[in-house]
């Protein structure tokens, strides 16, 4: 029996997923895979509520990045849209005032631009219970908020209760992860939305309904952001496997399994062609309603309701298994279609170049270990050294025995001679460990852009802490075996997760609000980094250090060049209230009064110009987080 | 087998309590503000002309806030590899206590040619220490300081015709785009800053020319050059070399010439050790690229004695 075989389980319910372990003097749920009672759905919401209290406690110190600020606006585009859908419906639908709220910046959907949008509208213009930035940013606070609660089912049903609360506690414990929980960006959003399409995958073993939801969400992850464009990939594998096992005592029901498979085979063979016939411009032009394209795609949805409806009846495990694949497949793209305006009226143009613009995505440069990195091909290792650098070591390494730990079952399950050393690497691990991997390794891709921090991998991270979380009830439990009586598992594995939670809540609450910024133990913190020739920080946000003194000491009506800030930020902190509303833009030091550099190894011309134009190398103040300058000062004498 | 639990629960105990010992001792290794006070005076007490400032680790330009500002102070990537040959003594304000300071390998780069003062003086966690500098090299003459009695025009190579770019008092302005000019200003090259003229190539057969009068003879002449920014690094069909030299503006003799290949990045230097029975002269100093749109040169020129090492 090879390890991928050995992805079987006895049940479809979440609780087999590993096997049972002794109970060890404490209540079998909180050390072995459980399903959801009553009193876990009611943890997993009081996670979500405190992730959310916090976010929202935490974020009034937080900057507004470049993007963020753009987001902002472009929300605010999107409310516009929305009230004149309330007041002039049918002028909304016109191409004209679709295009005059949704062609700014249309490099991403709009699922979530629209939220805070909506957002902005209801609490901050309608109910004035907070500041603008805030209201933008609640939806965002919810999305962050469902990765504990997710990872504390998830991790439940896989390997217990311990476990996922270890697990749901520490994502939010790396601050690079609440920093990004906080903005009102896109980052986090997907990789909650990508937890909660493996999760609803999981779940679809055991009933059909969670598998349509899971193609609902897939379309709703499109529509947060395009790296959800690879989870179906992720998950075909997993389902196929499933699939395959599930219909070999059923030969109709294998007999429909191939002809699914043959039918998005030679859907996919047709579009192919046709690309090829047509050429990249001509297969774009010729996408139109009635077209060889459209037909082709009718008929990958009609045969994949078909083949379902034929699958069920002849083998329902098998219909489970790909039911979330067919559900992509169909929902994906036309939840992606419908939830954006912009696509109404040009969908395959408009779509063609969204996709397109993130194809050939430009490189900004990167300051890694030394070197700036302007152009690819990039480190091949950059991805795993940028992690280990920056989740606190405490979280980093339990999230490494914990990969190792599942990895090395399964290679050890290969051959017959160590089979029997290992347990089976049940299906969960295996889905959780793959999705623990796949973010890093496209990332890692030498050719992929390698620039804002960690958050292109984001969604590698939920799985992450679940093995972490697996790996530090492992532990736990297997101090208690060397003491007597057994009845210590509970109390060592709370202090072996309190030692490991420390020191990651230490080191967040020592460098917030600068999230670009932090670093872990085992890089030597952000002085260590700095030595290492890391990039220190990106994108302007701690320039919210300098404003106080700012404001303090800029005469009425200064000109204020603040380096990287643009404009929307700029407004933003008028807006805000934490920038003085009298206090002008500045396109450059030569117009300006004062100036806050952002302190970055590429831009260090920056500062000399400053120098240049002021005639001086002397600053008067600045924002130096743990010895390491971050926003640098200048006043023209 | 059965050893691995044990493994993974000591390696996960070890990583809690080391990561919770950094969090305890890293505030223990940071200066504060008093420390920097203390150092600022010490060194507005102690410090003479021609003394610098070099920090390590290179990047902790806090110090910039509190030194006294008329002490050239040094931090970025080159510290501990620069010859400061301008400076007589330096004063090394470095931070041993930091995580990844590197004060071994700062210290193998650094020490070469230079002598300690004296023991390192303790401000907190600051360590002040003098060094006498025996990579420094009396100046005789430096382009950048003397551009103001320099005669500046675009020399046409093919028709020998001069064009004038008169002093305005802080620049020599050509005519023609902007950037043709010739001023000392602050310019990064490789990351680092170079005080410099600047001297952009007008492009084609043509020549940008400063003139120096009456340039004392020495041990040394030096020309040193970089392209600026990050448009050293650019390669292509559009970027063609830069050339660089001096001349004996009397005899047309090249004294010294460098060529800046598309993609090169930092600072290049050529040397010209003095011969005997050599008096002043006007020093010709000139930039040219065929296409210049990309080749942001900034240079300079200096007449250095010998190395302050020999004397000691």
């Amino acid at each position: 029996m090879s390890a991928v075989e050995q992805l079987k389980e006895a049940a479809p319910s979440p609780s087999a997923d590993v096997p049972s372990s002794p109970a060890m003097g404490a209540p079998t749920s909180w050390w072995a895979p459980s399903p959801l009672t009553r009193v876990d759905r009611a943890a997993s919401w009081a996670l979500f509520a405190a992730a959310f209290t916090a976010l929202l406690a935490v974020e009034q110190a937080v900057g507004f990045t470049r993007d963020e600020s753009v987001y902002f606006a472009a929300a605010q585009s999107a409310s516009r849209w929305f009230q004149l859908l309330w007041t002039h419906p049918a002028e909304a639908f016109t191409d004209a005032a679709i295009v005059r709220a949704w062609d700014f910046n249309h490099e991403h959907p709009v699922l979530l631009k629209s939220l805070f949008g909506l957002s902005h509208l209801l609490f901050h213009d309608a109910l004035g219970w907070v500041r603008p930035a805030t209201a933008y940013r609640l939806p965002a606070f919810a999305f962050a908020a469902l990765i504990p609660l997710l990872v504390y089912r998830m991790g439940l049903g896989l390997f217990g209760r311990a476990a996922a609360l270890f697990a749901a506690s520490s994502f939010l414990l790396v601050p690079r992860h609440l920093f990004n929980g906080v903005l009102a960006c896109f980052d986090v959003p997907v990789a909650a939305m990508w937890l909660l399409v493996v999760y609803l995958f999981w779940r679809s073993r055991e009933d059909a309904r969670w598998g349509l939801l899971s193609g609902l969400a897939f379309g709703l992850a499109l529509a947060t952001k395009h790296n959800a464009l690879f989870l179906p990939l992720v998950l075909l594998p997993f389902a196929a496997h499933q699939a395959w096992r599930a219909t070999a005592a059923a030969p109709s029901g294998r007999h429909t399994l191939v002809q699914l498979a043959a039918l998005y085979t030679v859907v996919a063979g047709l579009f192919g062609l046709l690309a090829l016939i047509l050429g990249p411009v001509g297969f774009q032009r010729r996408f139109v309603l009635l077209s060889p394209h459209t037909l082709l795609f009718l008929v990958a949805v009609v045969g994949t309701g078909v083949l379902l409806a034929q699958l069920r009846t002849r083998a329902d495990g098998a219909f489970r298994a790909v039911l979330p694949l067919g559900a992509m497949a169909v929902l994906g793209p036309a939840v992606f279609y419908l939830h954006w305006p912009y696509l109404w009226h040009h969908p395959v143009d408009r779509a063609a170049w969204y996709l397109r613009f993130h194809a050939q995505h430009v490189h900004y440069a990167w300051f890694y270990l030394g070197t700036l990195l302007r152009a690819p091909p990039f480190p091949l290792a950059y991805v795993v050294v940028k992690t280990a650098l920056t989740v606190p070591t405490s979280l980093f390494v339990p999230m490494v025995t914990g990969l190792l730990a599942v990895v090395g079952r399964a290679l050890l399950a290969l051959p017959a001679r160590t089979r029997a050393w290992v347990r089976p690497v049940s299906f969960g691990e295996a889905l959780v460990a793959v999705n623990a991997l796949v973010p890093i390794a496209i990332i890692s891709h030498p050719q992929v852009p390698h620039f804002g921090g960690v958050k292109h991998w984001l969604p590698a991270m939920p799985f992450l802490v679940l093995l972490a979380g697996a790996a530090v009830v492992r532990a736990g439990r297997s101090l208690a075996e060397r003491t007597p009586g057994r009845a210590l598992a509970g109390p060592l594995v709370a202090v072996l997760s309190v030692l490991l939670l420390a020191p990651a809540l230490w080191g967040t609450w020592r460098v917030w609000p600068y999230g670009t910024a932090a670093y872990s133990e085992l890089a030597g913190g952000l002085p260590g980094a700095a030595s290492l020739g890391m990039q220190r920080q990106f994108w302007s946000s701690h320039v919210t250090g300098v404003l106080p003194w700012i404001n303090t000491h800029a005469p009425h009506g200064a000109r204020v060049y603040l380096h990287e800030v643009n404009g929307y930020s700029f407004r933003d902190y008028q807006a805000n209230g934490m920038l003085r509303p009298d206090l002008r833009p500045a396109a450059g030091p030569g117009d300006s009064h004062i100036a806050a550099y952002q302190y970055h190894q590429e831009f260090r011309a920056h500062e000399y110009d400053i120098w240049q134009a002021y005639g001086t190398t002397h600053p008067v103040t600045g924002l130096y987080v743990d010895e390491t300058p971050q926003v640098v000062v200048y006043v023209k004498p | 087998m059965r050893a691995l639990p044990a493994l993974e629960l000591v390696a996960l105990v070890v990583a809690g309590l080391l990561a919770l010992v950094f969090h305890w001792r890293l505030p223990h290794t940071l200066p504060d503000e008093e420390d920097y006070r203390q150092v600022g005076k010490h060194l507005s007490a102690h410090a003479r002309p021609g003394d610098a400032v070099v920090l390590q680790p290179w990047w902790t330009d806090r110090a910039r806030l509190y030194l006294p500002p008329t002490l050239p102070l040094w931090s970025d990537v080159h510290n501990a590899t620069r010859d400061y040959v301008e400076a007589e003594r330096l004063w090394v304000l470095s931070q041993p206590l930091l995580p990844r300071s590197d004060a071994a390998g700062f210290a193998r780069d650094f020490l070469p040619g230079r002598t300690p003062e004296g023991p390192p003086v303790r401000f907190g966690t600051l360590e002040l220490t003098a060094y006498r500098n025996g990579r420094h090299r009396h100046e005789a003459f430096r382009a950048t300081r003397a551009v103001a009695s320099a005669q500046v025009y675009l020399e046409d190579l093919r028709s020998g015709e001069r064009t004038s770019c008169p002093w305005d008092g802080k620049a020599h302005r050509c005519p023609g785009p902007s950037h043709l000019y010739v001023a000392p200003e602050w310019r990064e090259v490789d990351f680092a800053p170079l005080r410099c003229l600047w001297m952009h190539a007008p492009g084609g057969p043509v020549r940008l020319v400063a003139e120096f009068p009456d340039v004392p003879s020495s041990a040394l002449l030096r020309l040193e050059a970089g392209i600026v920014g990050e448009h050293a690094v650019q390669k292509g069909p559009r970027v063609t070399p830069a050339h660089l030299g001096v001349d004996d503006a009397a005899t047309g003799e090249a004294l010294l010439q460098l060529t800046l290949a598309p993609g090169t990045e930092g600072l290049e230097r050529v040397d010209r050790p003095a011969r005997p029975r050599e008096g002043p002269r006007t020093l010709k100093v000139w930039t040219q690229s065929d296409l210049a749109e990309l080749r942001w040169d900034c240079l300079d020129v200096a007449a250095l004695g010998a190395p302050a090492q020999e004397g000691y």
